[in-house]
């Protein structure tokens, strides 16, 4: 019997009480909040700033899998250009973070909104494509956007977009680029929201109507389900929450560049999302987590970052396609 | 008695296939049709024209209400009202055996993605009601017991009963059955035979796609013959049985009919 | 804001040159897009791998130049008989390499997942991090530095005229230049030998009828007794052998290589053998020309920074219009 870690995991949570579920869920937050704190421990990074790292690869890592795992591992959509979305939000901050008087929040949901559409408008004439044909043309999107921005010099062309403003002050937390903290809560937040997001749609209509469509897509078809609107659907919230953390990446760092916005960006994230547990939201959480964090723990792989990356991919589907931390395998009661 | 569906003059071809042949066919309100014929005869072929799988290369199809579903996508025939179970069982093996059903009863809302995430009262309405209406079909189908077990941990028999009730959940006015009895040994193809008729005595019509004689004469109120894709009989169970041509056609009697 | 402009006038002052141009790159292309095709059709499976095995065969064409044979970057010219042993020395070992290096990908990657019926996502993820992993390893290996093919053939030019103009009544009419170089005519001849070879070699052979009878259904092949791994190698390893004669003449016409020559050459050949209808072998003749002359012809009018994008936007049409491709039978439609 395979021991399932996810199940285990589930297994308690199922046991514990209202109470109980409500302190697990607090303390693994407060957890996650204070990790900032945490730069002096055996946890700190050699070569980068650690509070740095957390928000950028770890945090964003973990926004953007936790978004292609929607398309990918709930609705079995291979999508090869995520990274679009996540350049789409970057440069809408850039652009309007310099050109005009919008601040960051401002920004946020202009950006949210055009990654959106795209995702719409990416999805209307593709979704109808099989599989492996679709992974090839989302594949083209992705080059094709940073092609694009890299040819346009009107948005800085290969020398990209510079001096983008800073987030003003929250409360009493500043962003700066040497204090990472209130950036790092900032994704921590939208983390929060995504995850809150997706588990109240998981049990209901949408998260059937994808699980269906992962299933056989044909069979949910015959049984009246709207498949192209739900893929749609899984597209759209996917390339918003990608766009939502390109535009925290855009703020946070001043400065973007058609090089940032890679093939490889796209294979890294799906990486998080395989490693993990496809479809599973903790598992894709650990996996995003360890594949970004290590690389930078550990100084020596990280130059080979891409090369494990694609050992990942390979040994994982060949002994182990569910994750680390596999979706539920055995009946768990109907919570509702 | 007016007609649920009719089949007008339905041709299917691929390539220099003809899979059906001028086919004309009418199922009538609260029947059990039975589509029968040898292997190759374009059985499912003609559930797969109807639920829009195939776009048939002429010819019509027609609901009891006028609409035509030719052309219609899959979802929108369902929505219609015609629901199909499958020759192998295809089950959303993943999910338990409610959500099969609650996920075919989807059809019905009419809350979409927002409202979902918002968990708007209109949303939440038809959580509770579909998911009571599935459970509801799990026990006429007699499986409410296996209610949260995964699709493809449940026994075979216990399978096709779910695909039943799943296609159920789609508040069908028609019903298709593709051999629904396979695998079946005698007394379970005698308690389908009882469920079937069960479930045309509670409002539905059934077509059904079988093999097995005994439970055809058993339950049908007419028998339509195909064989190469064209119709060569439609009457009542006896007198196609009795029937040359038909006999002809199987070359006997099949060897299952007991 | 020149990088938008359109420039016909190069297109019809070189028209022939550039169409010779296009048609040797053409053959090229169809040369790798049989890779795809073949082994789409058996396996119904995108080999993601193949573009690093093209990547492969550029590399050892080089190598086996300057290290078998001792050759260097500033090497005069071959002629005669050393030429021509040379030359073929180094096509047959880039042939070899790459249909071992395509038969290796197969057993490593996904010989065990046809075994336990994995789905189509999981091969694909596979693919790709094979994929990857050829590529980083060279990254790595060659420290991302570009490796020169030394000038054994010399650049000849065969033919060359400049064209001119005549005037006819008022009218000036322009007759376009036109050069034919030597390598360029001998990858067309020799492509088109290779070509021929396979396209009887699956018709006519044996092992080709077993190929054929695998692409159309491999329960029933495997029932009239065709061995399936046998099948599946073979194919995997004539494929290489396509793309090892298409990185050889790579090689030699373009004369320089990088660890990421697969990824645009790839998506290009890809393109083509969708173009062509992928799983069709005279599609992909047919689609690697058509795309070889496009590209060619785009890079003239739009700017060469275009020409990637060439290949995606063409493969995108393509699927969206007309995914069956030029050639090809339906394989979209599910059955019930």
């Amino acid at each position: 019997m395979a021991f399932n870690l996810r199940d285990r995991g589930a297994d308690i949570w199922d046991r514990a009480p209202r109470s109980g579920r409500i302190a697990i869920a607090l303390s693994a937050m407060l957890f996650a909040i204070c990790l900032p704190f945490l730069g002096g421990t055996f946890l700190n990074t050699p070569i980068s700033s650690y509070e740095a790292v957390l928000v950028y690869p770890v945090g964003l890592f973990v926004l953007m899998a936790l978004g292609l795992n929607i398309v990918v591992g709930k609705s079995g959509l291979l999508d090869l250009g995520y990274v679009a979305f996540f350049a789409i939000g970057a440069y809408t901050m850039a652009i309007l973070g310099t050109h005009t008087g919008l601040n960051f929040w401002e920004i946020l949901p202009i950006g949210i909104a055009l990654a959106m559409l795209s995702g719409v408008i990416l999805g209307l004439p593709t979704l109808r494509l099989r599989g492996d044909y679709l992974a090839i043309v989302t594949l083209g999107f992705g080059e094709i956007v940073r092609i694009v921005a890299l040819n346009t010099m009107s948005i800085g062309g290969p020398n990209g977009i510079a001096n983008i403003p800073n987030p003003p002050k929250f409360l009493s937390l500043e962003y700066t680029l040497q204090n990472q903290k209130a950036y790092y809560w900032t994704v921590l937040f939208l983390i929060f929201l995504v995850i809150w997001m997706i588990r109240r749609v998981s049990t209901r209509r949408p998260g059937r109507a994808w699980e269906s469509i992962r299933q056989d897509e044909d069979v949910a078809d015959l049984m009246g389900v709207k498949t192209l609107k739900y893929k749609i659907w899984a597209f759209a919230v996917g390339a918003a929450i990608g766009g939502a953390g390109g535009v925290v990446f855009a703020a946070k760092s001043m400065f973007v560049a058609p090089e940032m916005f890679t093939l490889n960006t796209s294979i890294l994230i799906l990486a998080c999302v395989v490693f993990g547990g496809m479809g599973n939201i903790w598992g894709v959480i650990t996996g995003a987590v360890i594949l970004s964090y290590l690389p930078e723990r550990i100084r020596f792989i990280s130059d080979a970052r891409l090369l494990i990356f694609g050992l990942t991919l390979v040994v994982m589907m060949n002994l182990r396609a569910d994750g680390i931390l596999p979706r539920k395998k055995r009946e768990r009661s109907y919570h509702s | 008695m007016t007609n649920v569906l009719e089949l007008k003059n339905i041709t299917m071809q691929f390539g220099g296939v003809v899979a059906l042949n001028d086919v004309s066919l009418s199922v009538k309100q609260g029947e059990i049709l039975a589509l029968i014929g040898p292997n190759g005869a374009g059985k499912t072929t003609v559930f797969n024209v109807i639920t829009g799988v195939y776009t048939p290369t002429a010819g019509q199809i027609l609901l009891g209400d006028g609409v035509s579903l030719v052309g219609k996508k899959k979802w929108q025939i369902t929505e219609q009202g015609v629901a199909r179970t499958f020759q192998n069982v295809r089950l959303f093996g993943e999910m338990t055996a409610l959500e099969n059903v609650i996920t075919a009863g989807d059809v019905r809302s009419k809350s979409g993605f927002v409202g979902s995430l918002l968990g708007l009262p209109r949303s939440r309405r038809e959580e509770k009601q579909n998911r009571e209406k599935a459970l509801e079909l799990l026990k006429f189908m007699g499986i409410e017991d296996s209610a949260h077990k995964l699709g493809k941990n449940l026994a075979y028999g216990d399978q096709r009963r779910l695909e039943i009730a799943r296609a159920l959940g789609t508040q069908p006015k028609l019903l298709l059955l593709d051999e629904p009895a396979a695998g079946f040994n005698p007394s379970e193809k005698v308690a389908l035979g009882n469920t079937i008729k069960k479930i045309r005595d509670a409002g539905y019509t059934v077509l059904l796609i079988e093999h097995d004689m005994s439970l055809i004469m058993g339950i049908s109120d007419r028998v339509i013959v195909l064989d190469f894709g064209m119709k060569i009989a439609d009457d009542s169970p006896t007198n196609v049985q009795n029937d040359p041509r038909v006999i002809e056609a199987y070359l006997g009697v099949p060897a299952d009919a007991s | 804001m020149e990088v938008w402009s359109v420039d016909f006038s190069v297109l019809f002052d070189q028209f022939f040159a550039l169409t010779i141009d296009g048609i040797a790159l053409g053959f090229i292309y169809s040369l790798i897009a049989l890779g795809y095709t073949m082994v789409y059709g058996v396996l119904r499976l995108i080999n993601f791998a193949n573009s690093e095995v093209f990547m492969l065969g550029t590399f050892a064409t080089i190598m086996t130049s300057k290290n078998i044979f001792g050759y260097a970057d500033d090497s005069e010219p071959l002629t005669g008989w050393k030429l021509v042993y040379t030359l073929l020395a180094c096509m047959i070992i880039s042939m070899l390499v790459c249909a071992i290096a395509g038969v290796l990908v197969e057993i490593i990657a996904y010989r065990r997942l046809r075994k336990n019926g994995s789905n189509r996502l999981t091969t694909l993820i596979s693919a790709i991090g094979v994929s990857i992993v050829i590529s980083e390893t060279v990254r790595i290996l060659t420290s991302s530095a570009p490796a020169n093919n030394p000038r054994l053939l010399d650049k000849i030019f065969l033919v060359s005229y400049e064209g001119t103009k005549f005037h006819l009544f008022k009218f000036e009419i322009p007759v376009s230049a036109f050069e034919l170089r030597l390598d360029t005519l001998l990858v067309i001849i020799f492509a088109i030998v290779l070509l021929v070879s396979v396209d009887r070699f699956v018709k006519h052979s044996r092992l080709g009828k077993g190929i054929r009878a695998v692409s159309m259904s491999e329960e029933n092949s495997q029932l009239m007794g065709v061995n399936l791994n046998k099948v599946i190698s073979s194919t995997f390893f004539i494929a290489g052998l396509m793309t090892g004669a298409a990185a050889f003449f790579y090689t030699t016409v373009y004369e320089s290589t990088k660890f990421n020559v697969g990824f645009e050459l790839g998506l290009a050949a890809f393109t083509a053998a969708v173009l062509g209808g992928i799983g069709n072998l005279r599609g992909a003749f047919f689609g690697g020309i058509s795309l070889g002359l496009l590209e060619i012809y785009a890079a003239t009018i739009f700017g060469t920074q275009w020409k990637a994008v060439t290949a995606f936007v063409v493969l995108v049409l393509v699927l969206l219009f007309k995914p069956n491709g030029l050639f090809g039978e339906s394989l979209q439609k599910a059955r019930v």
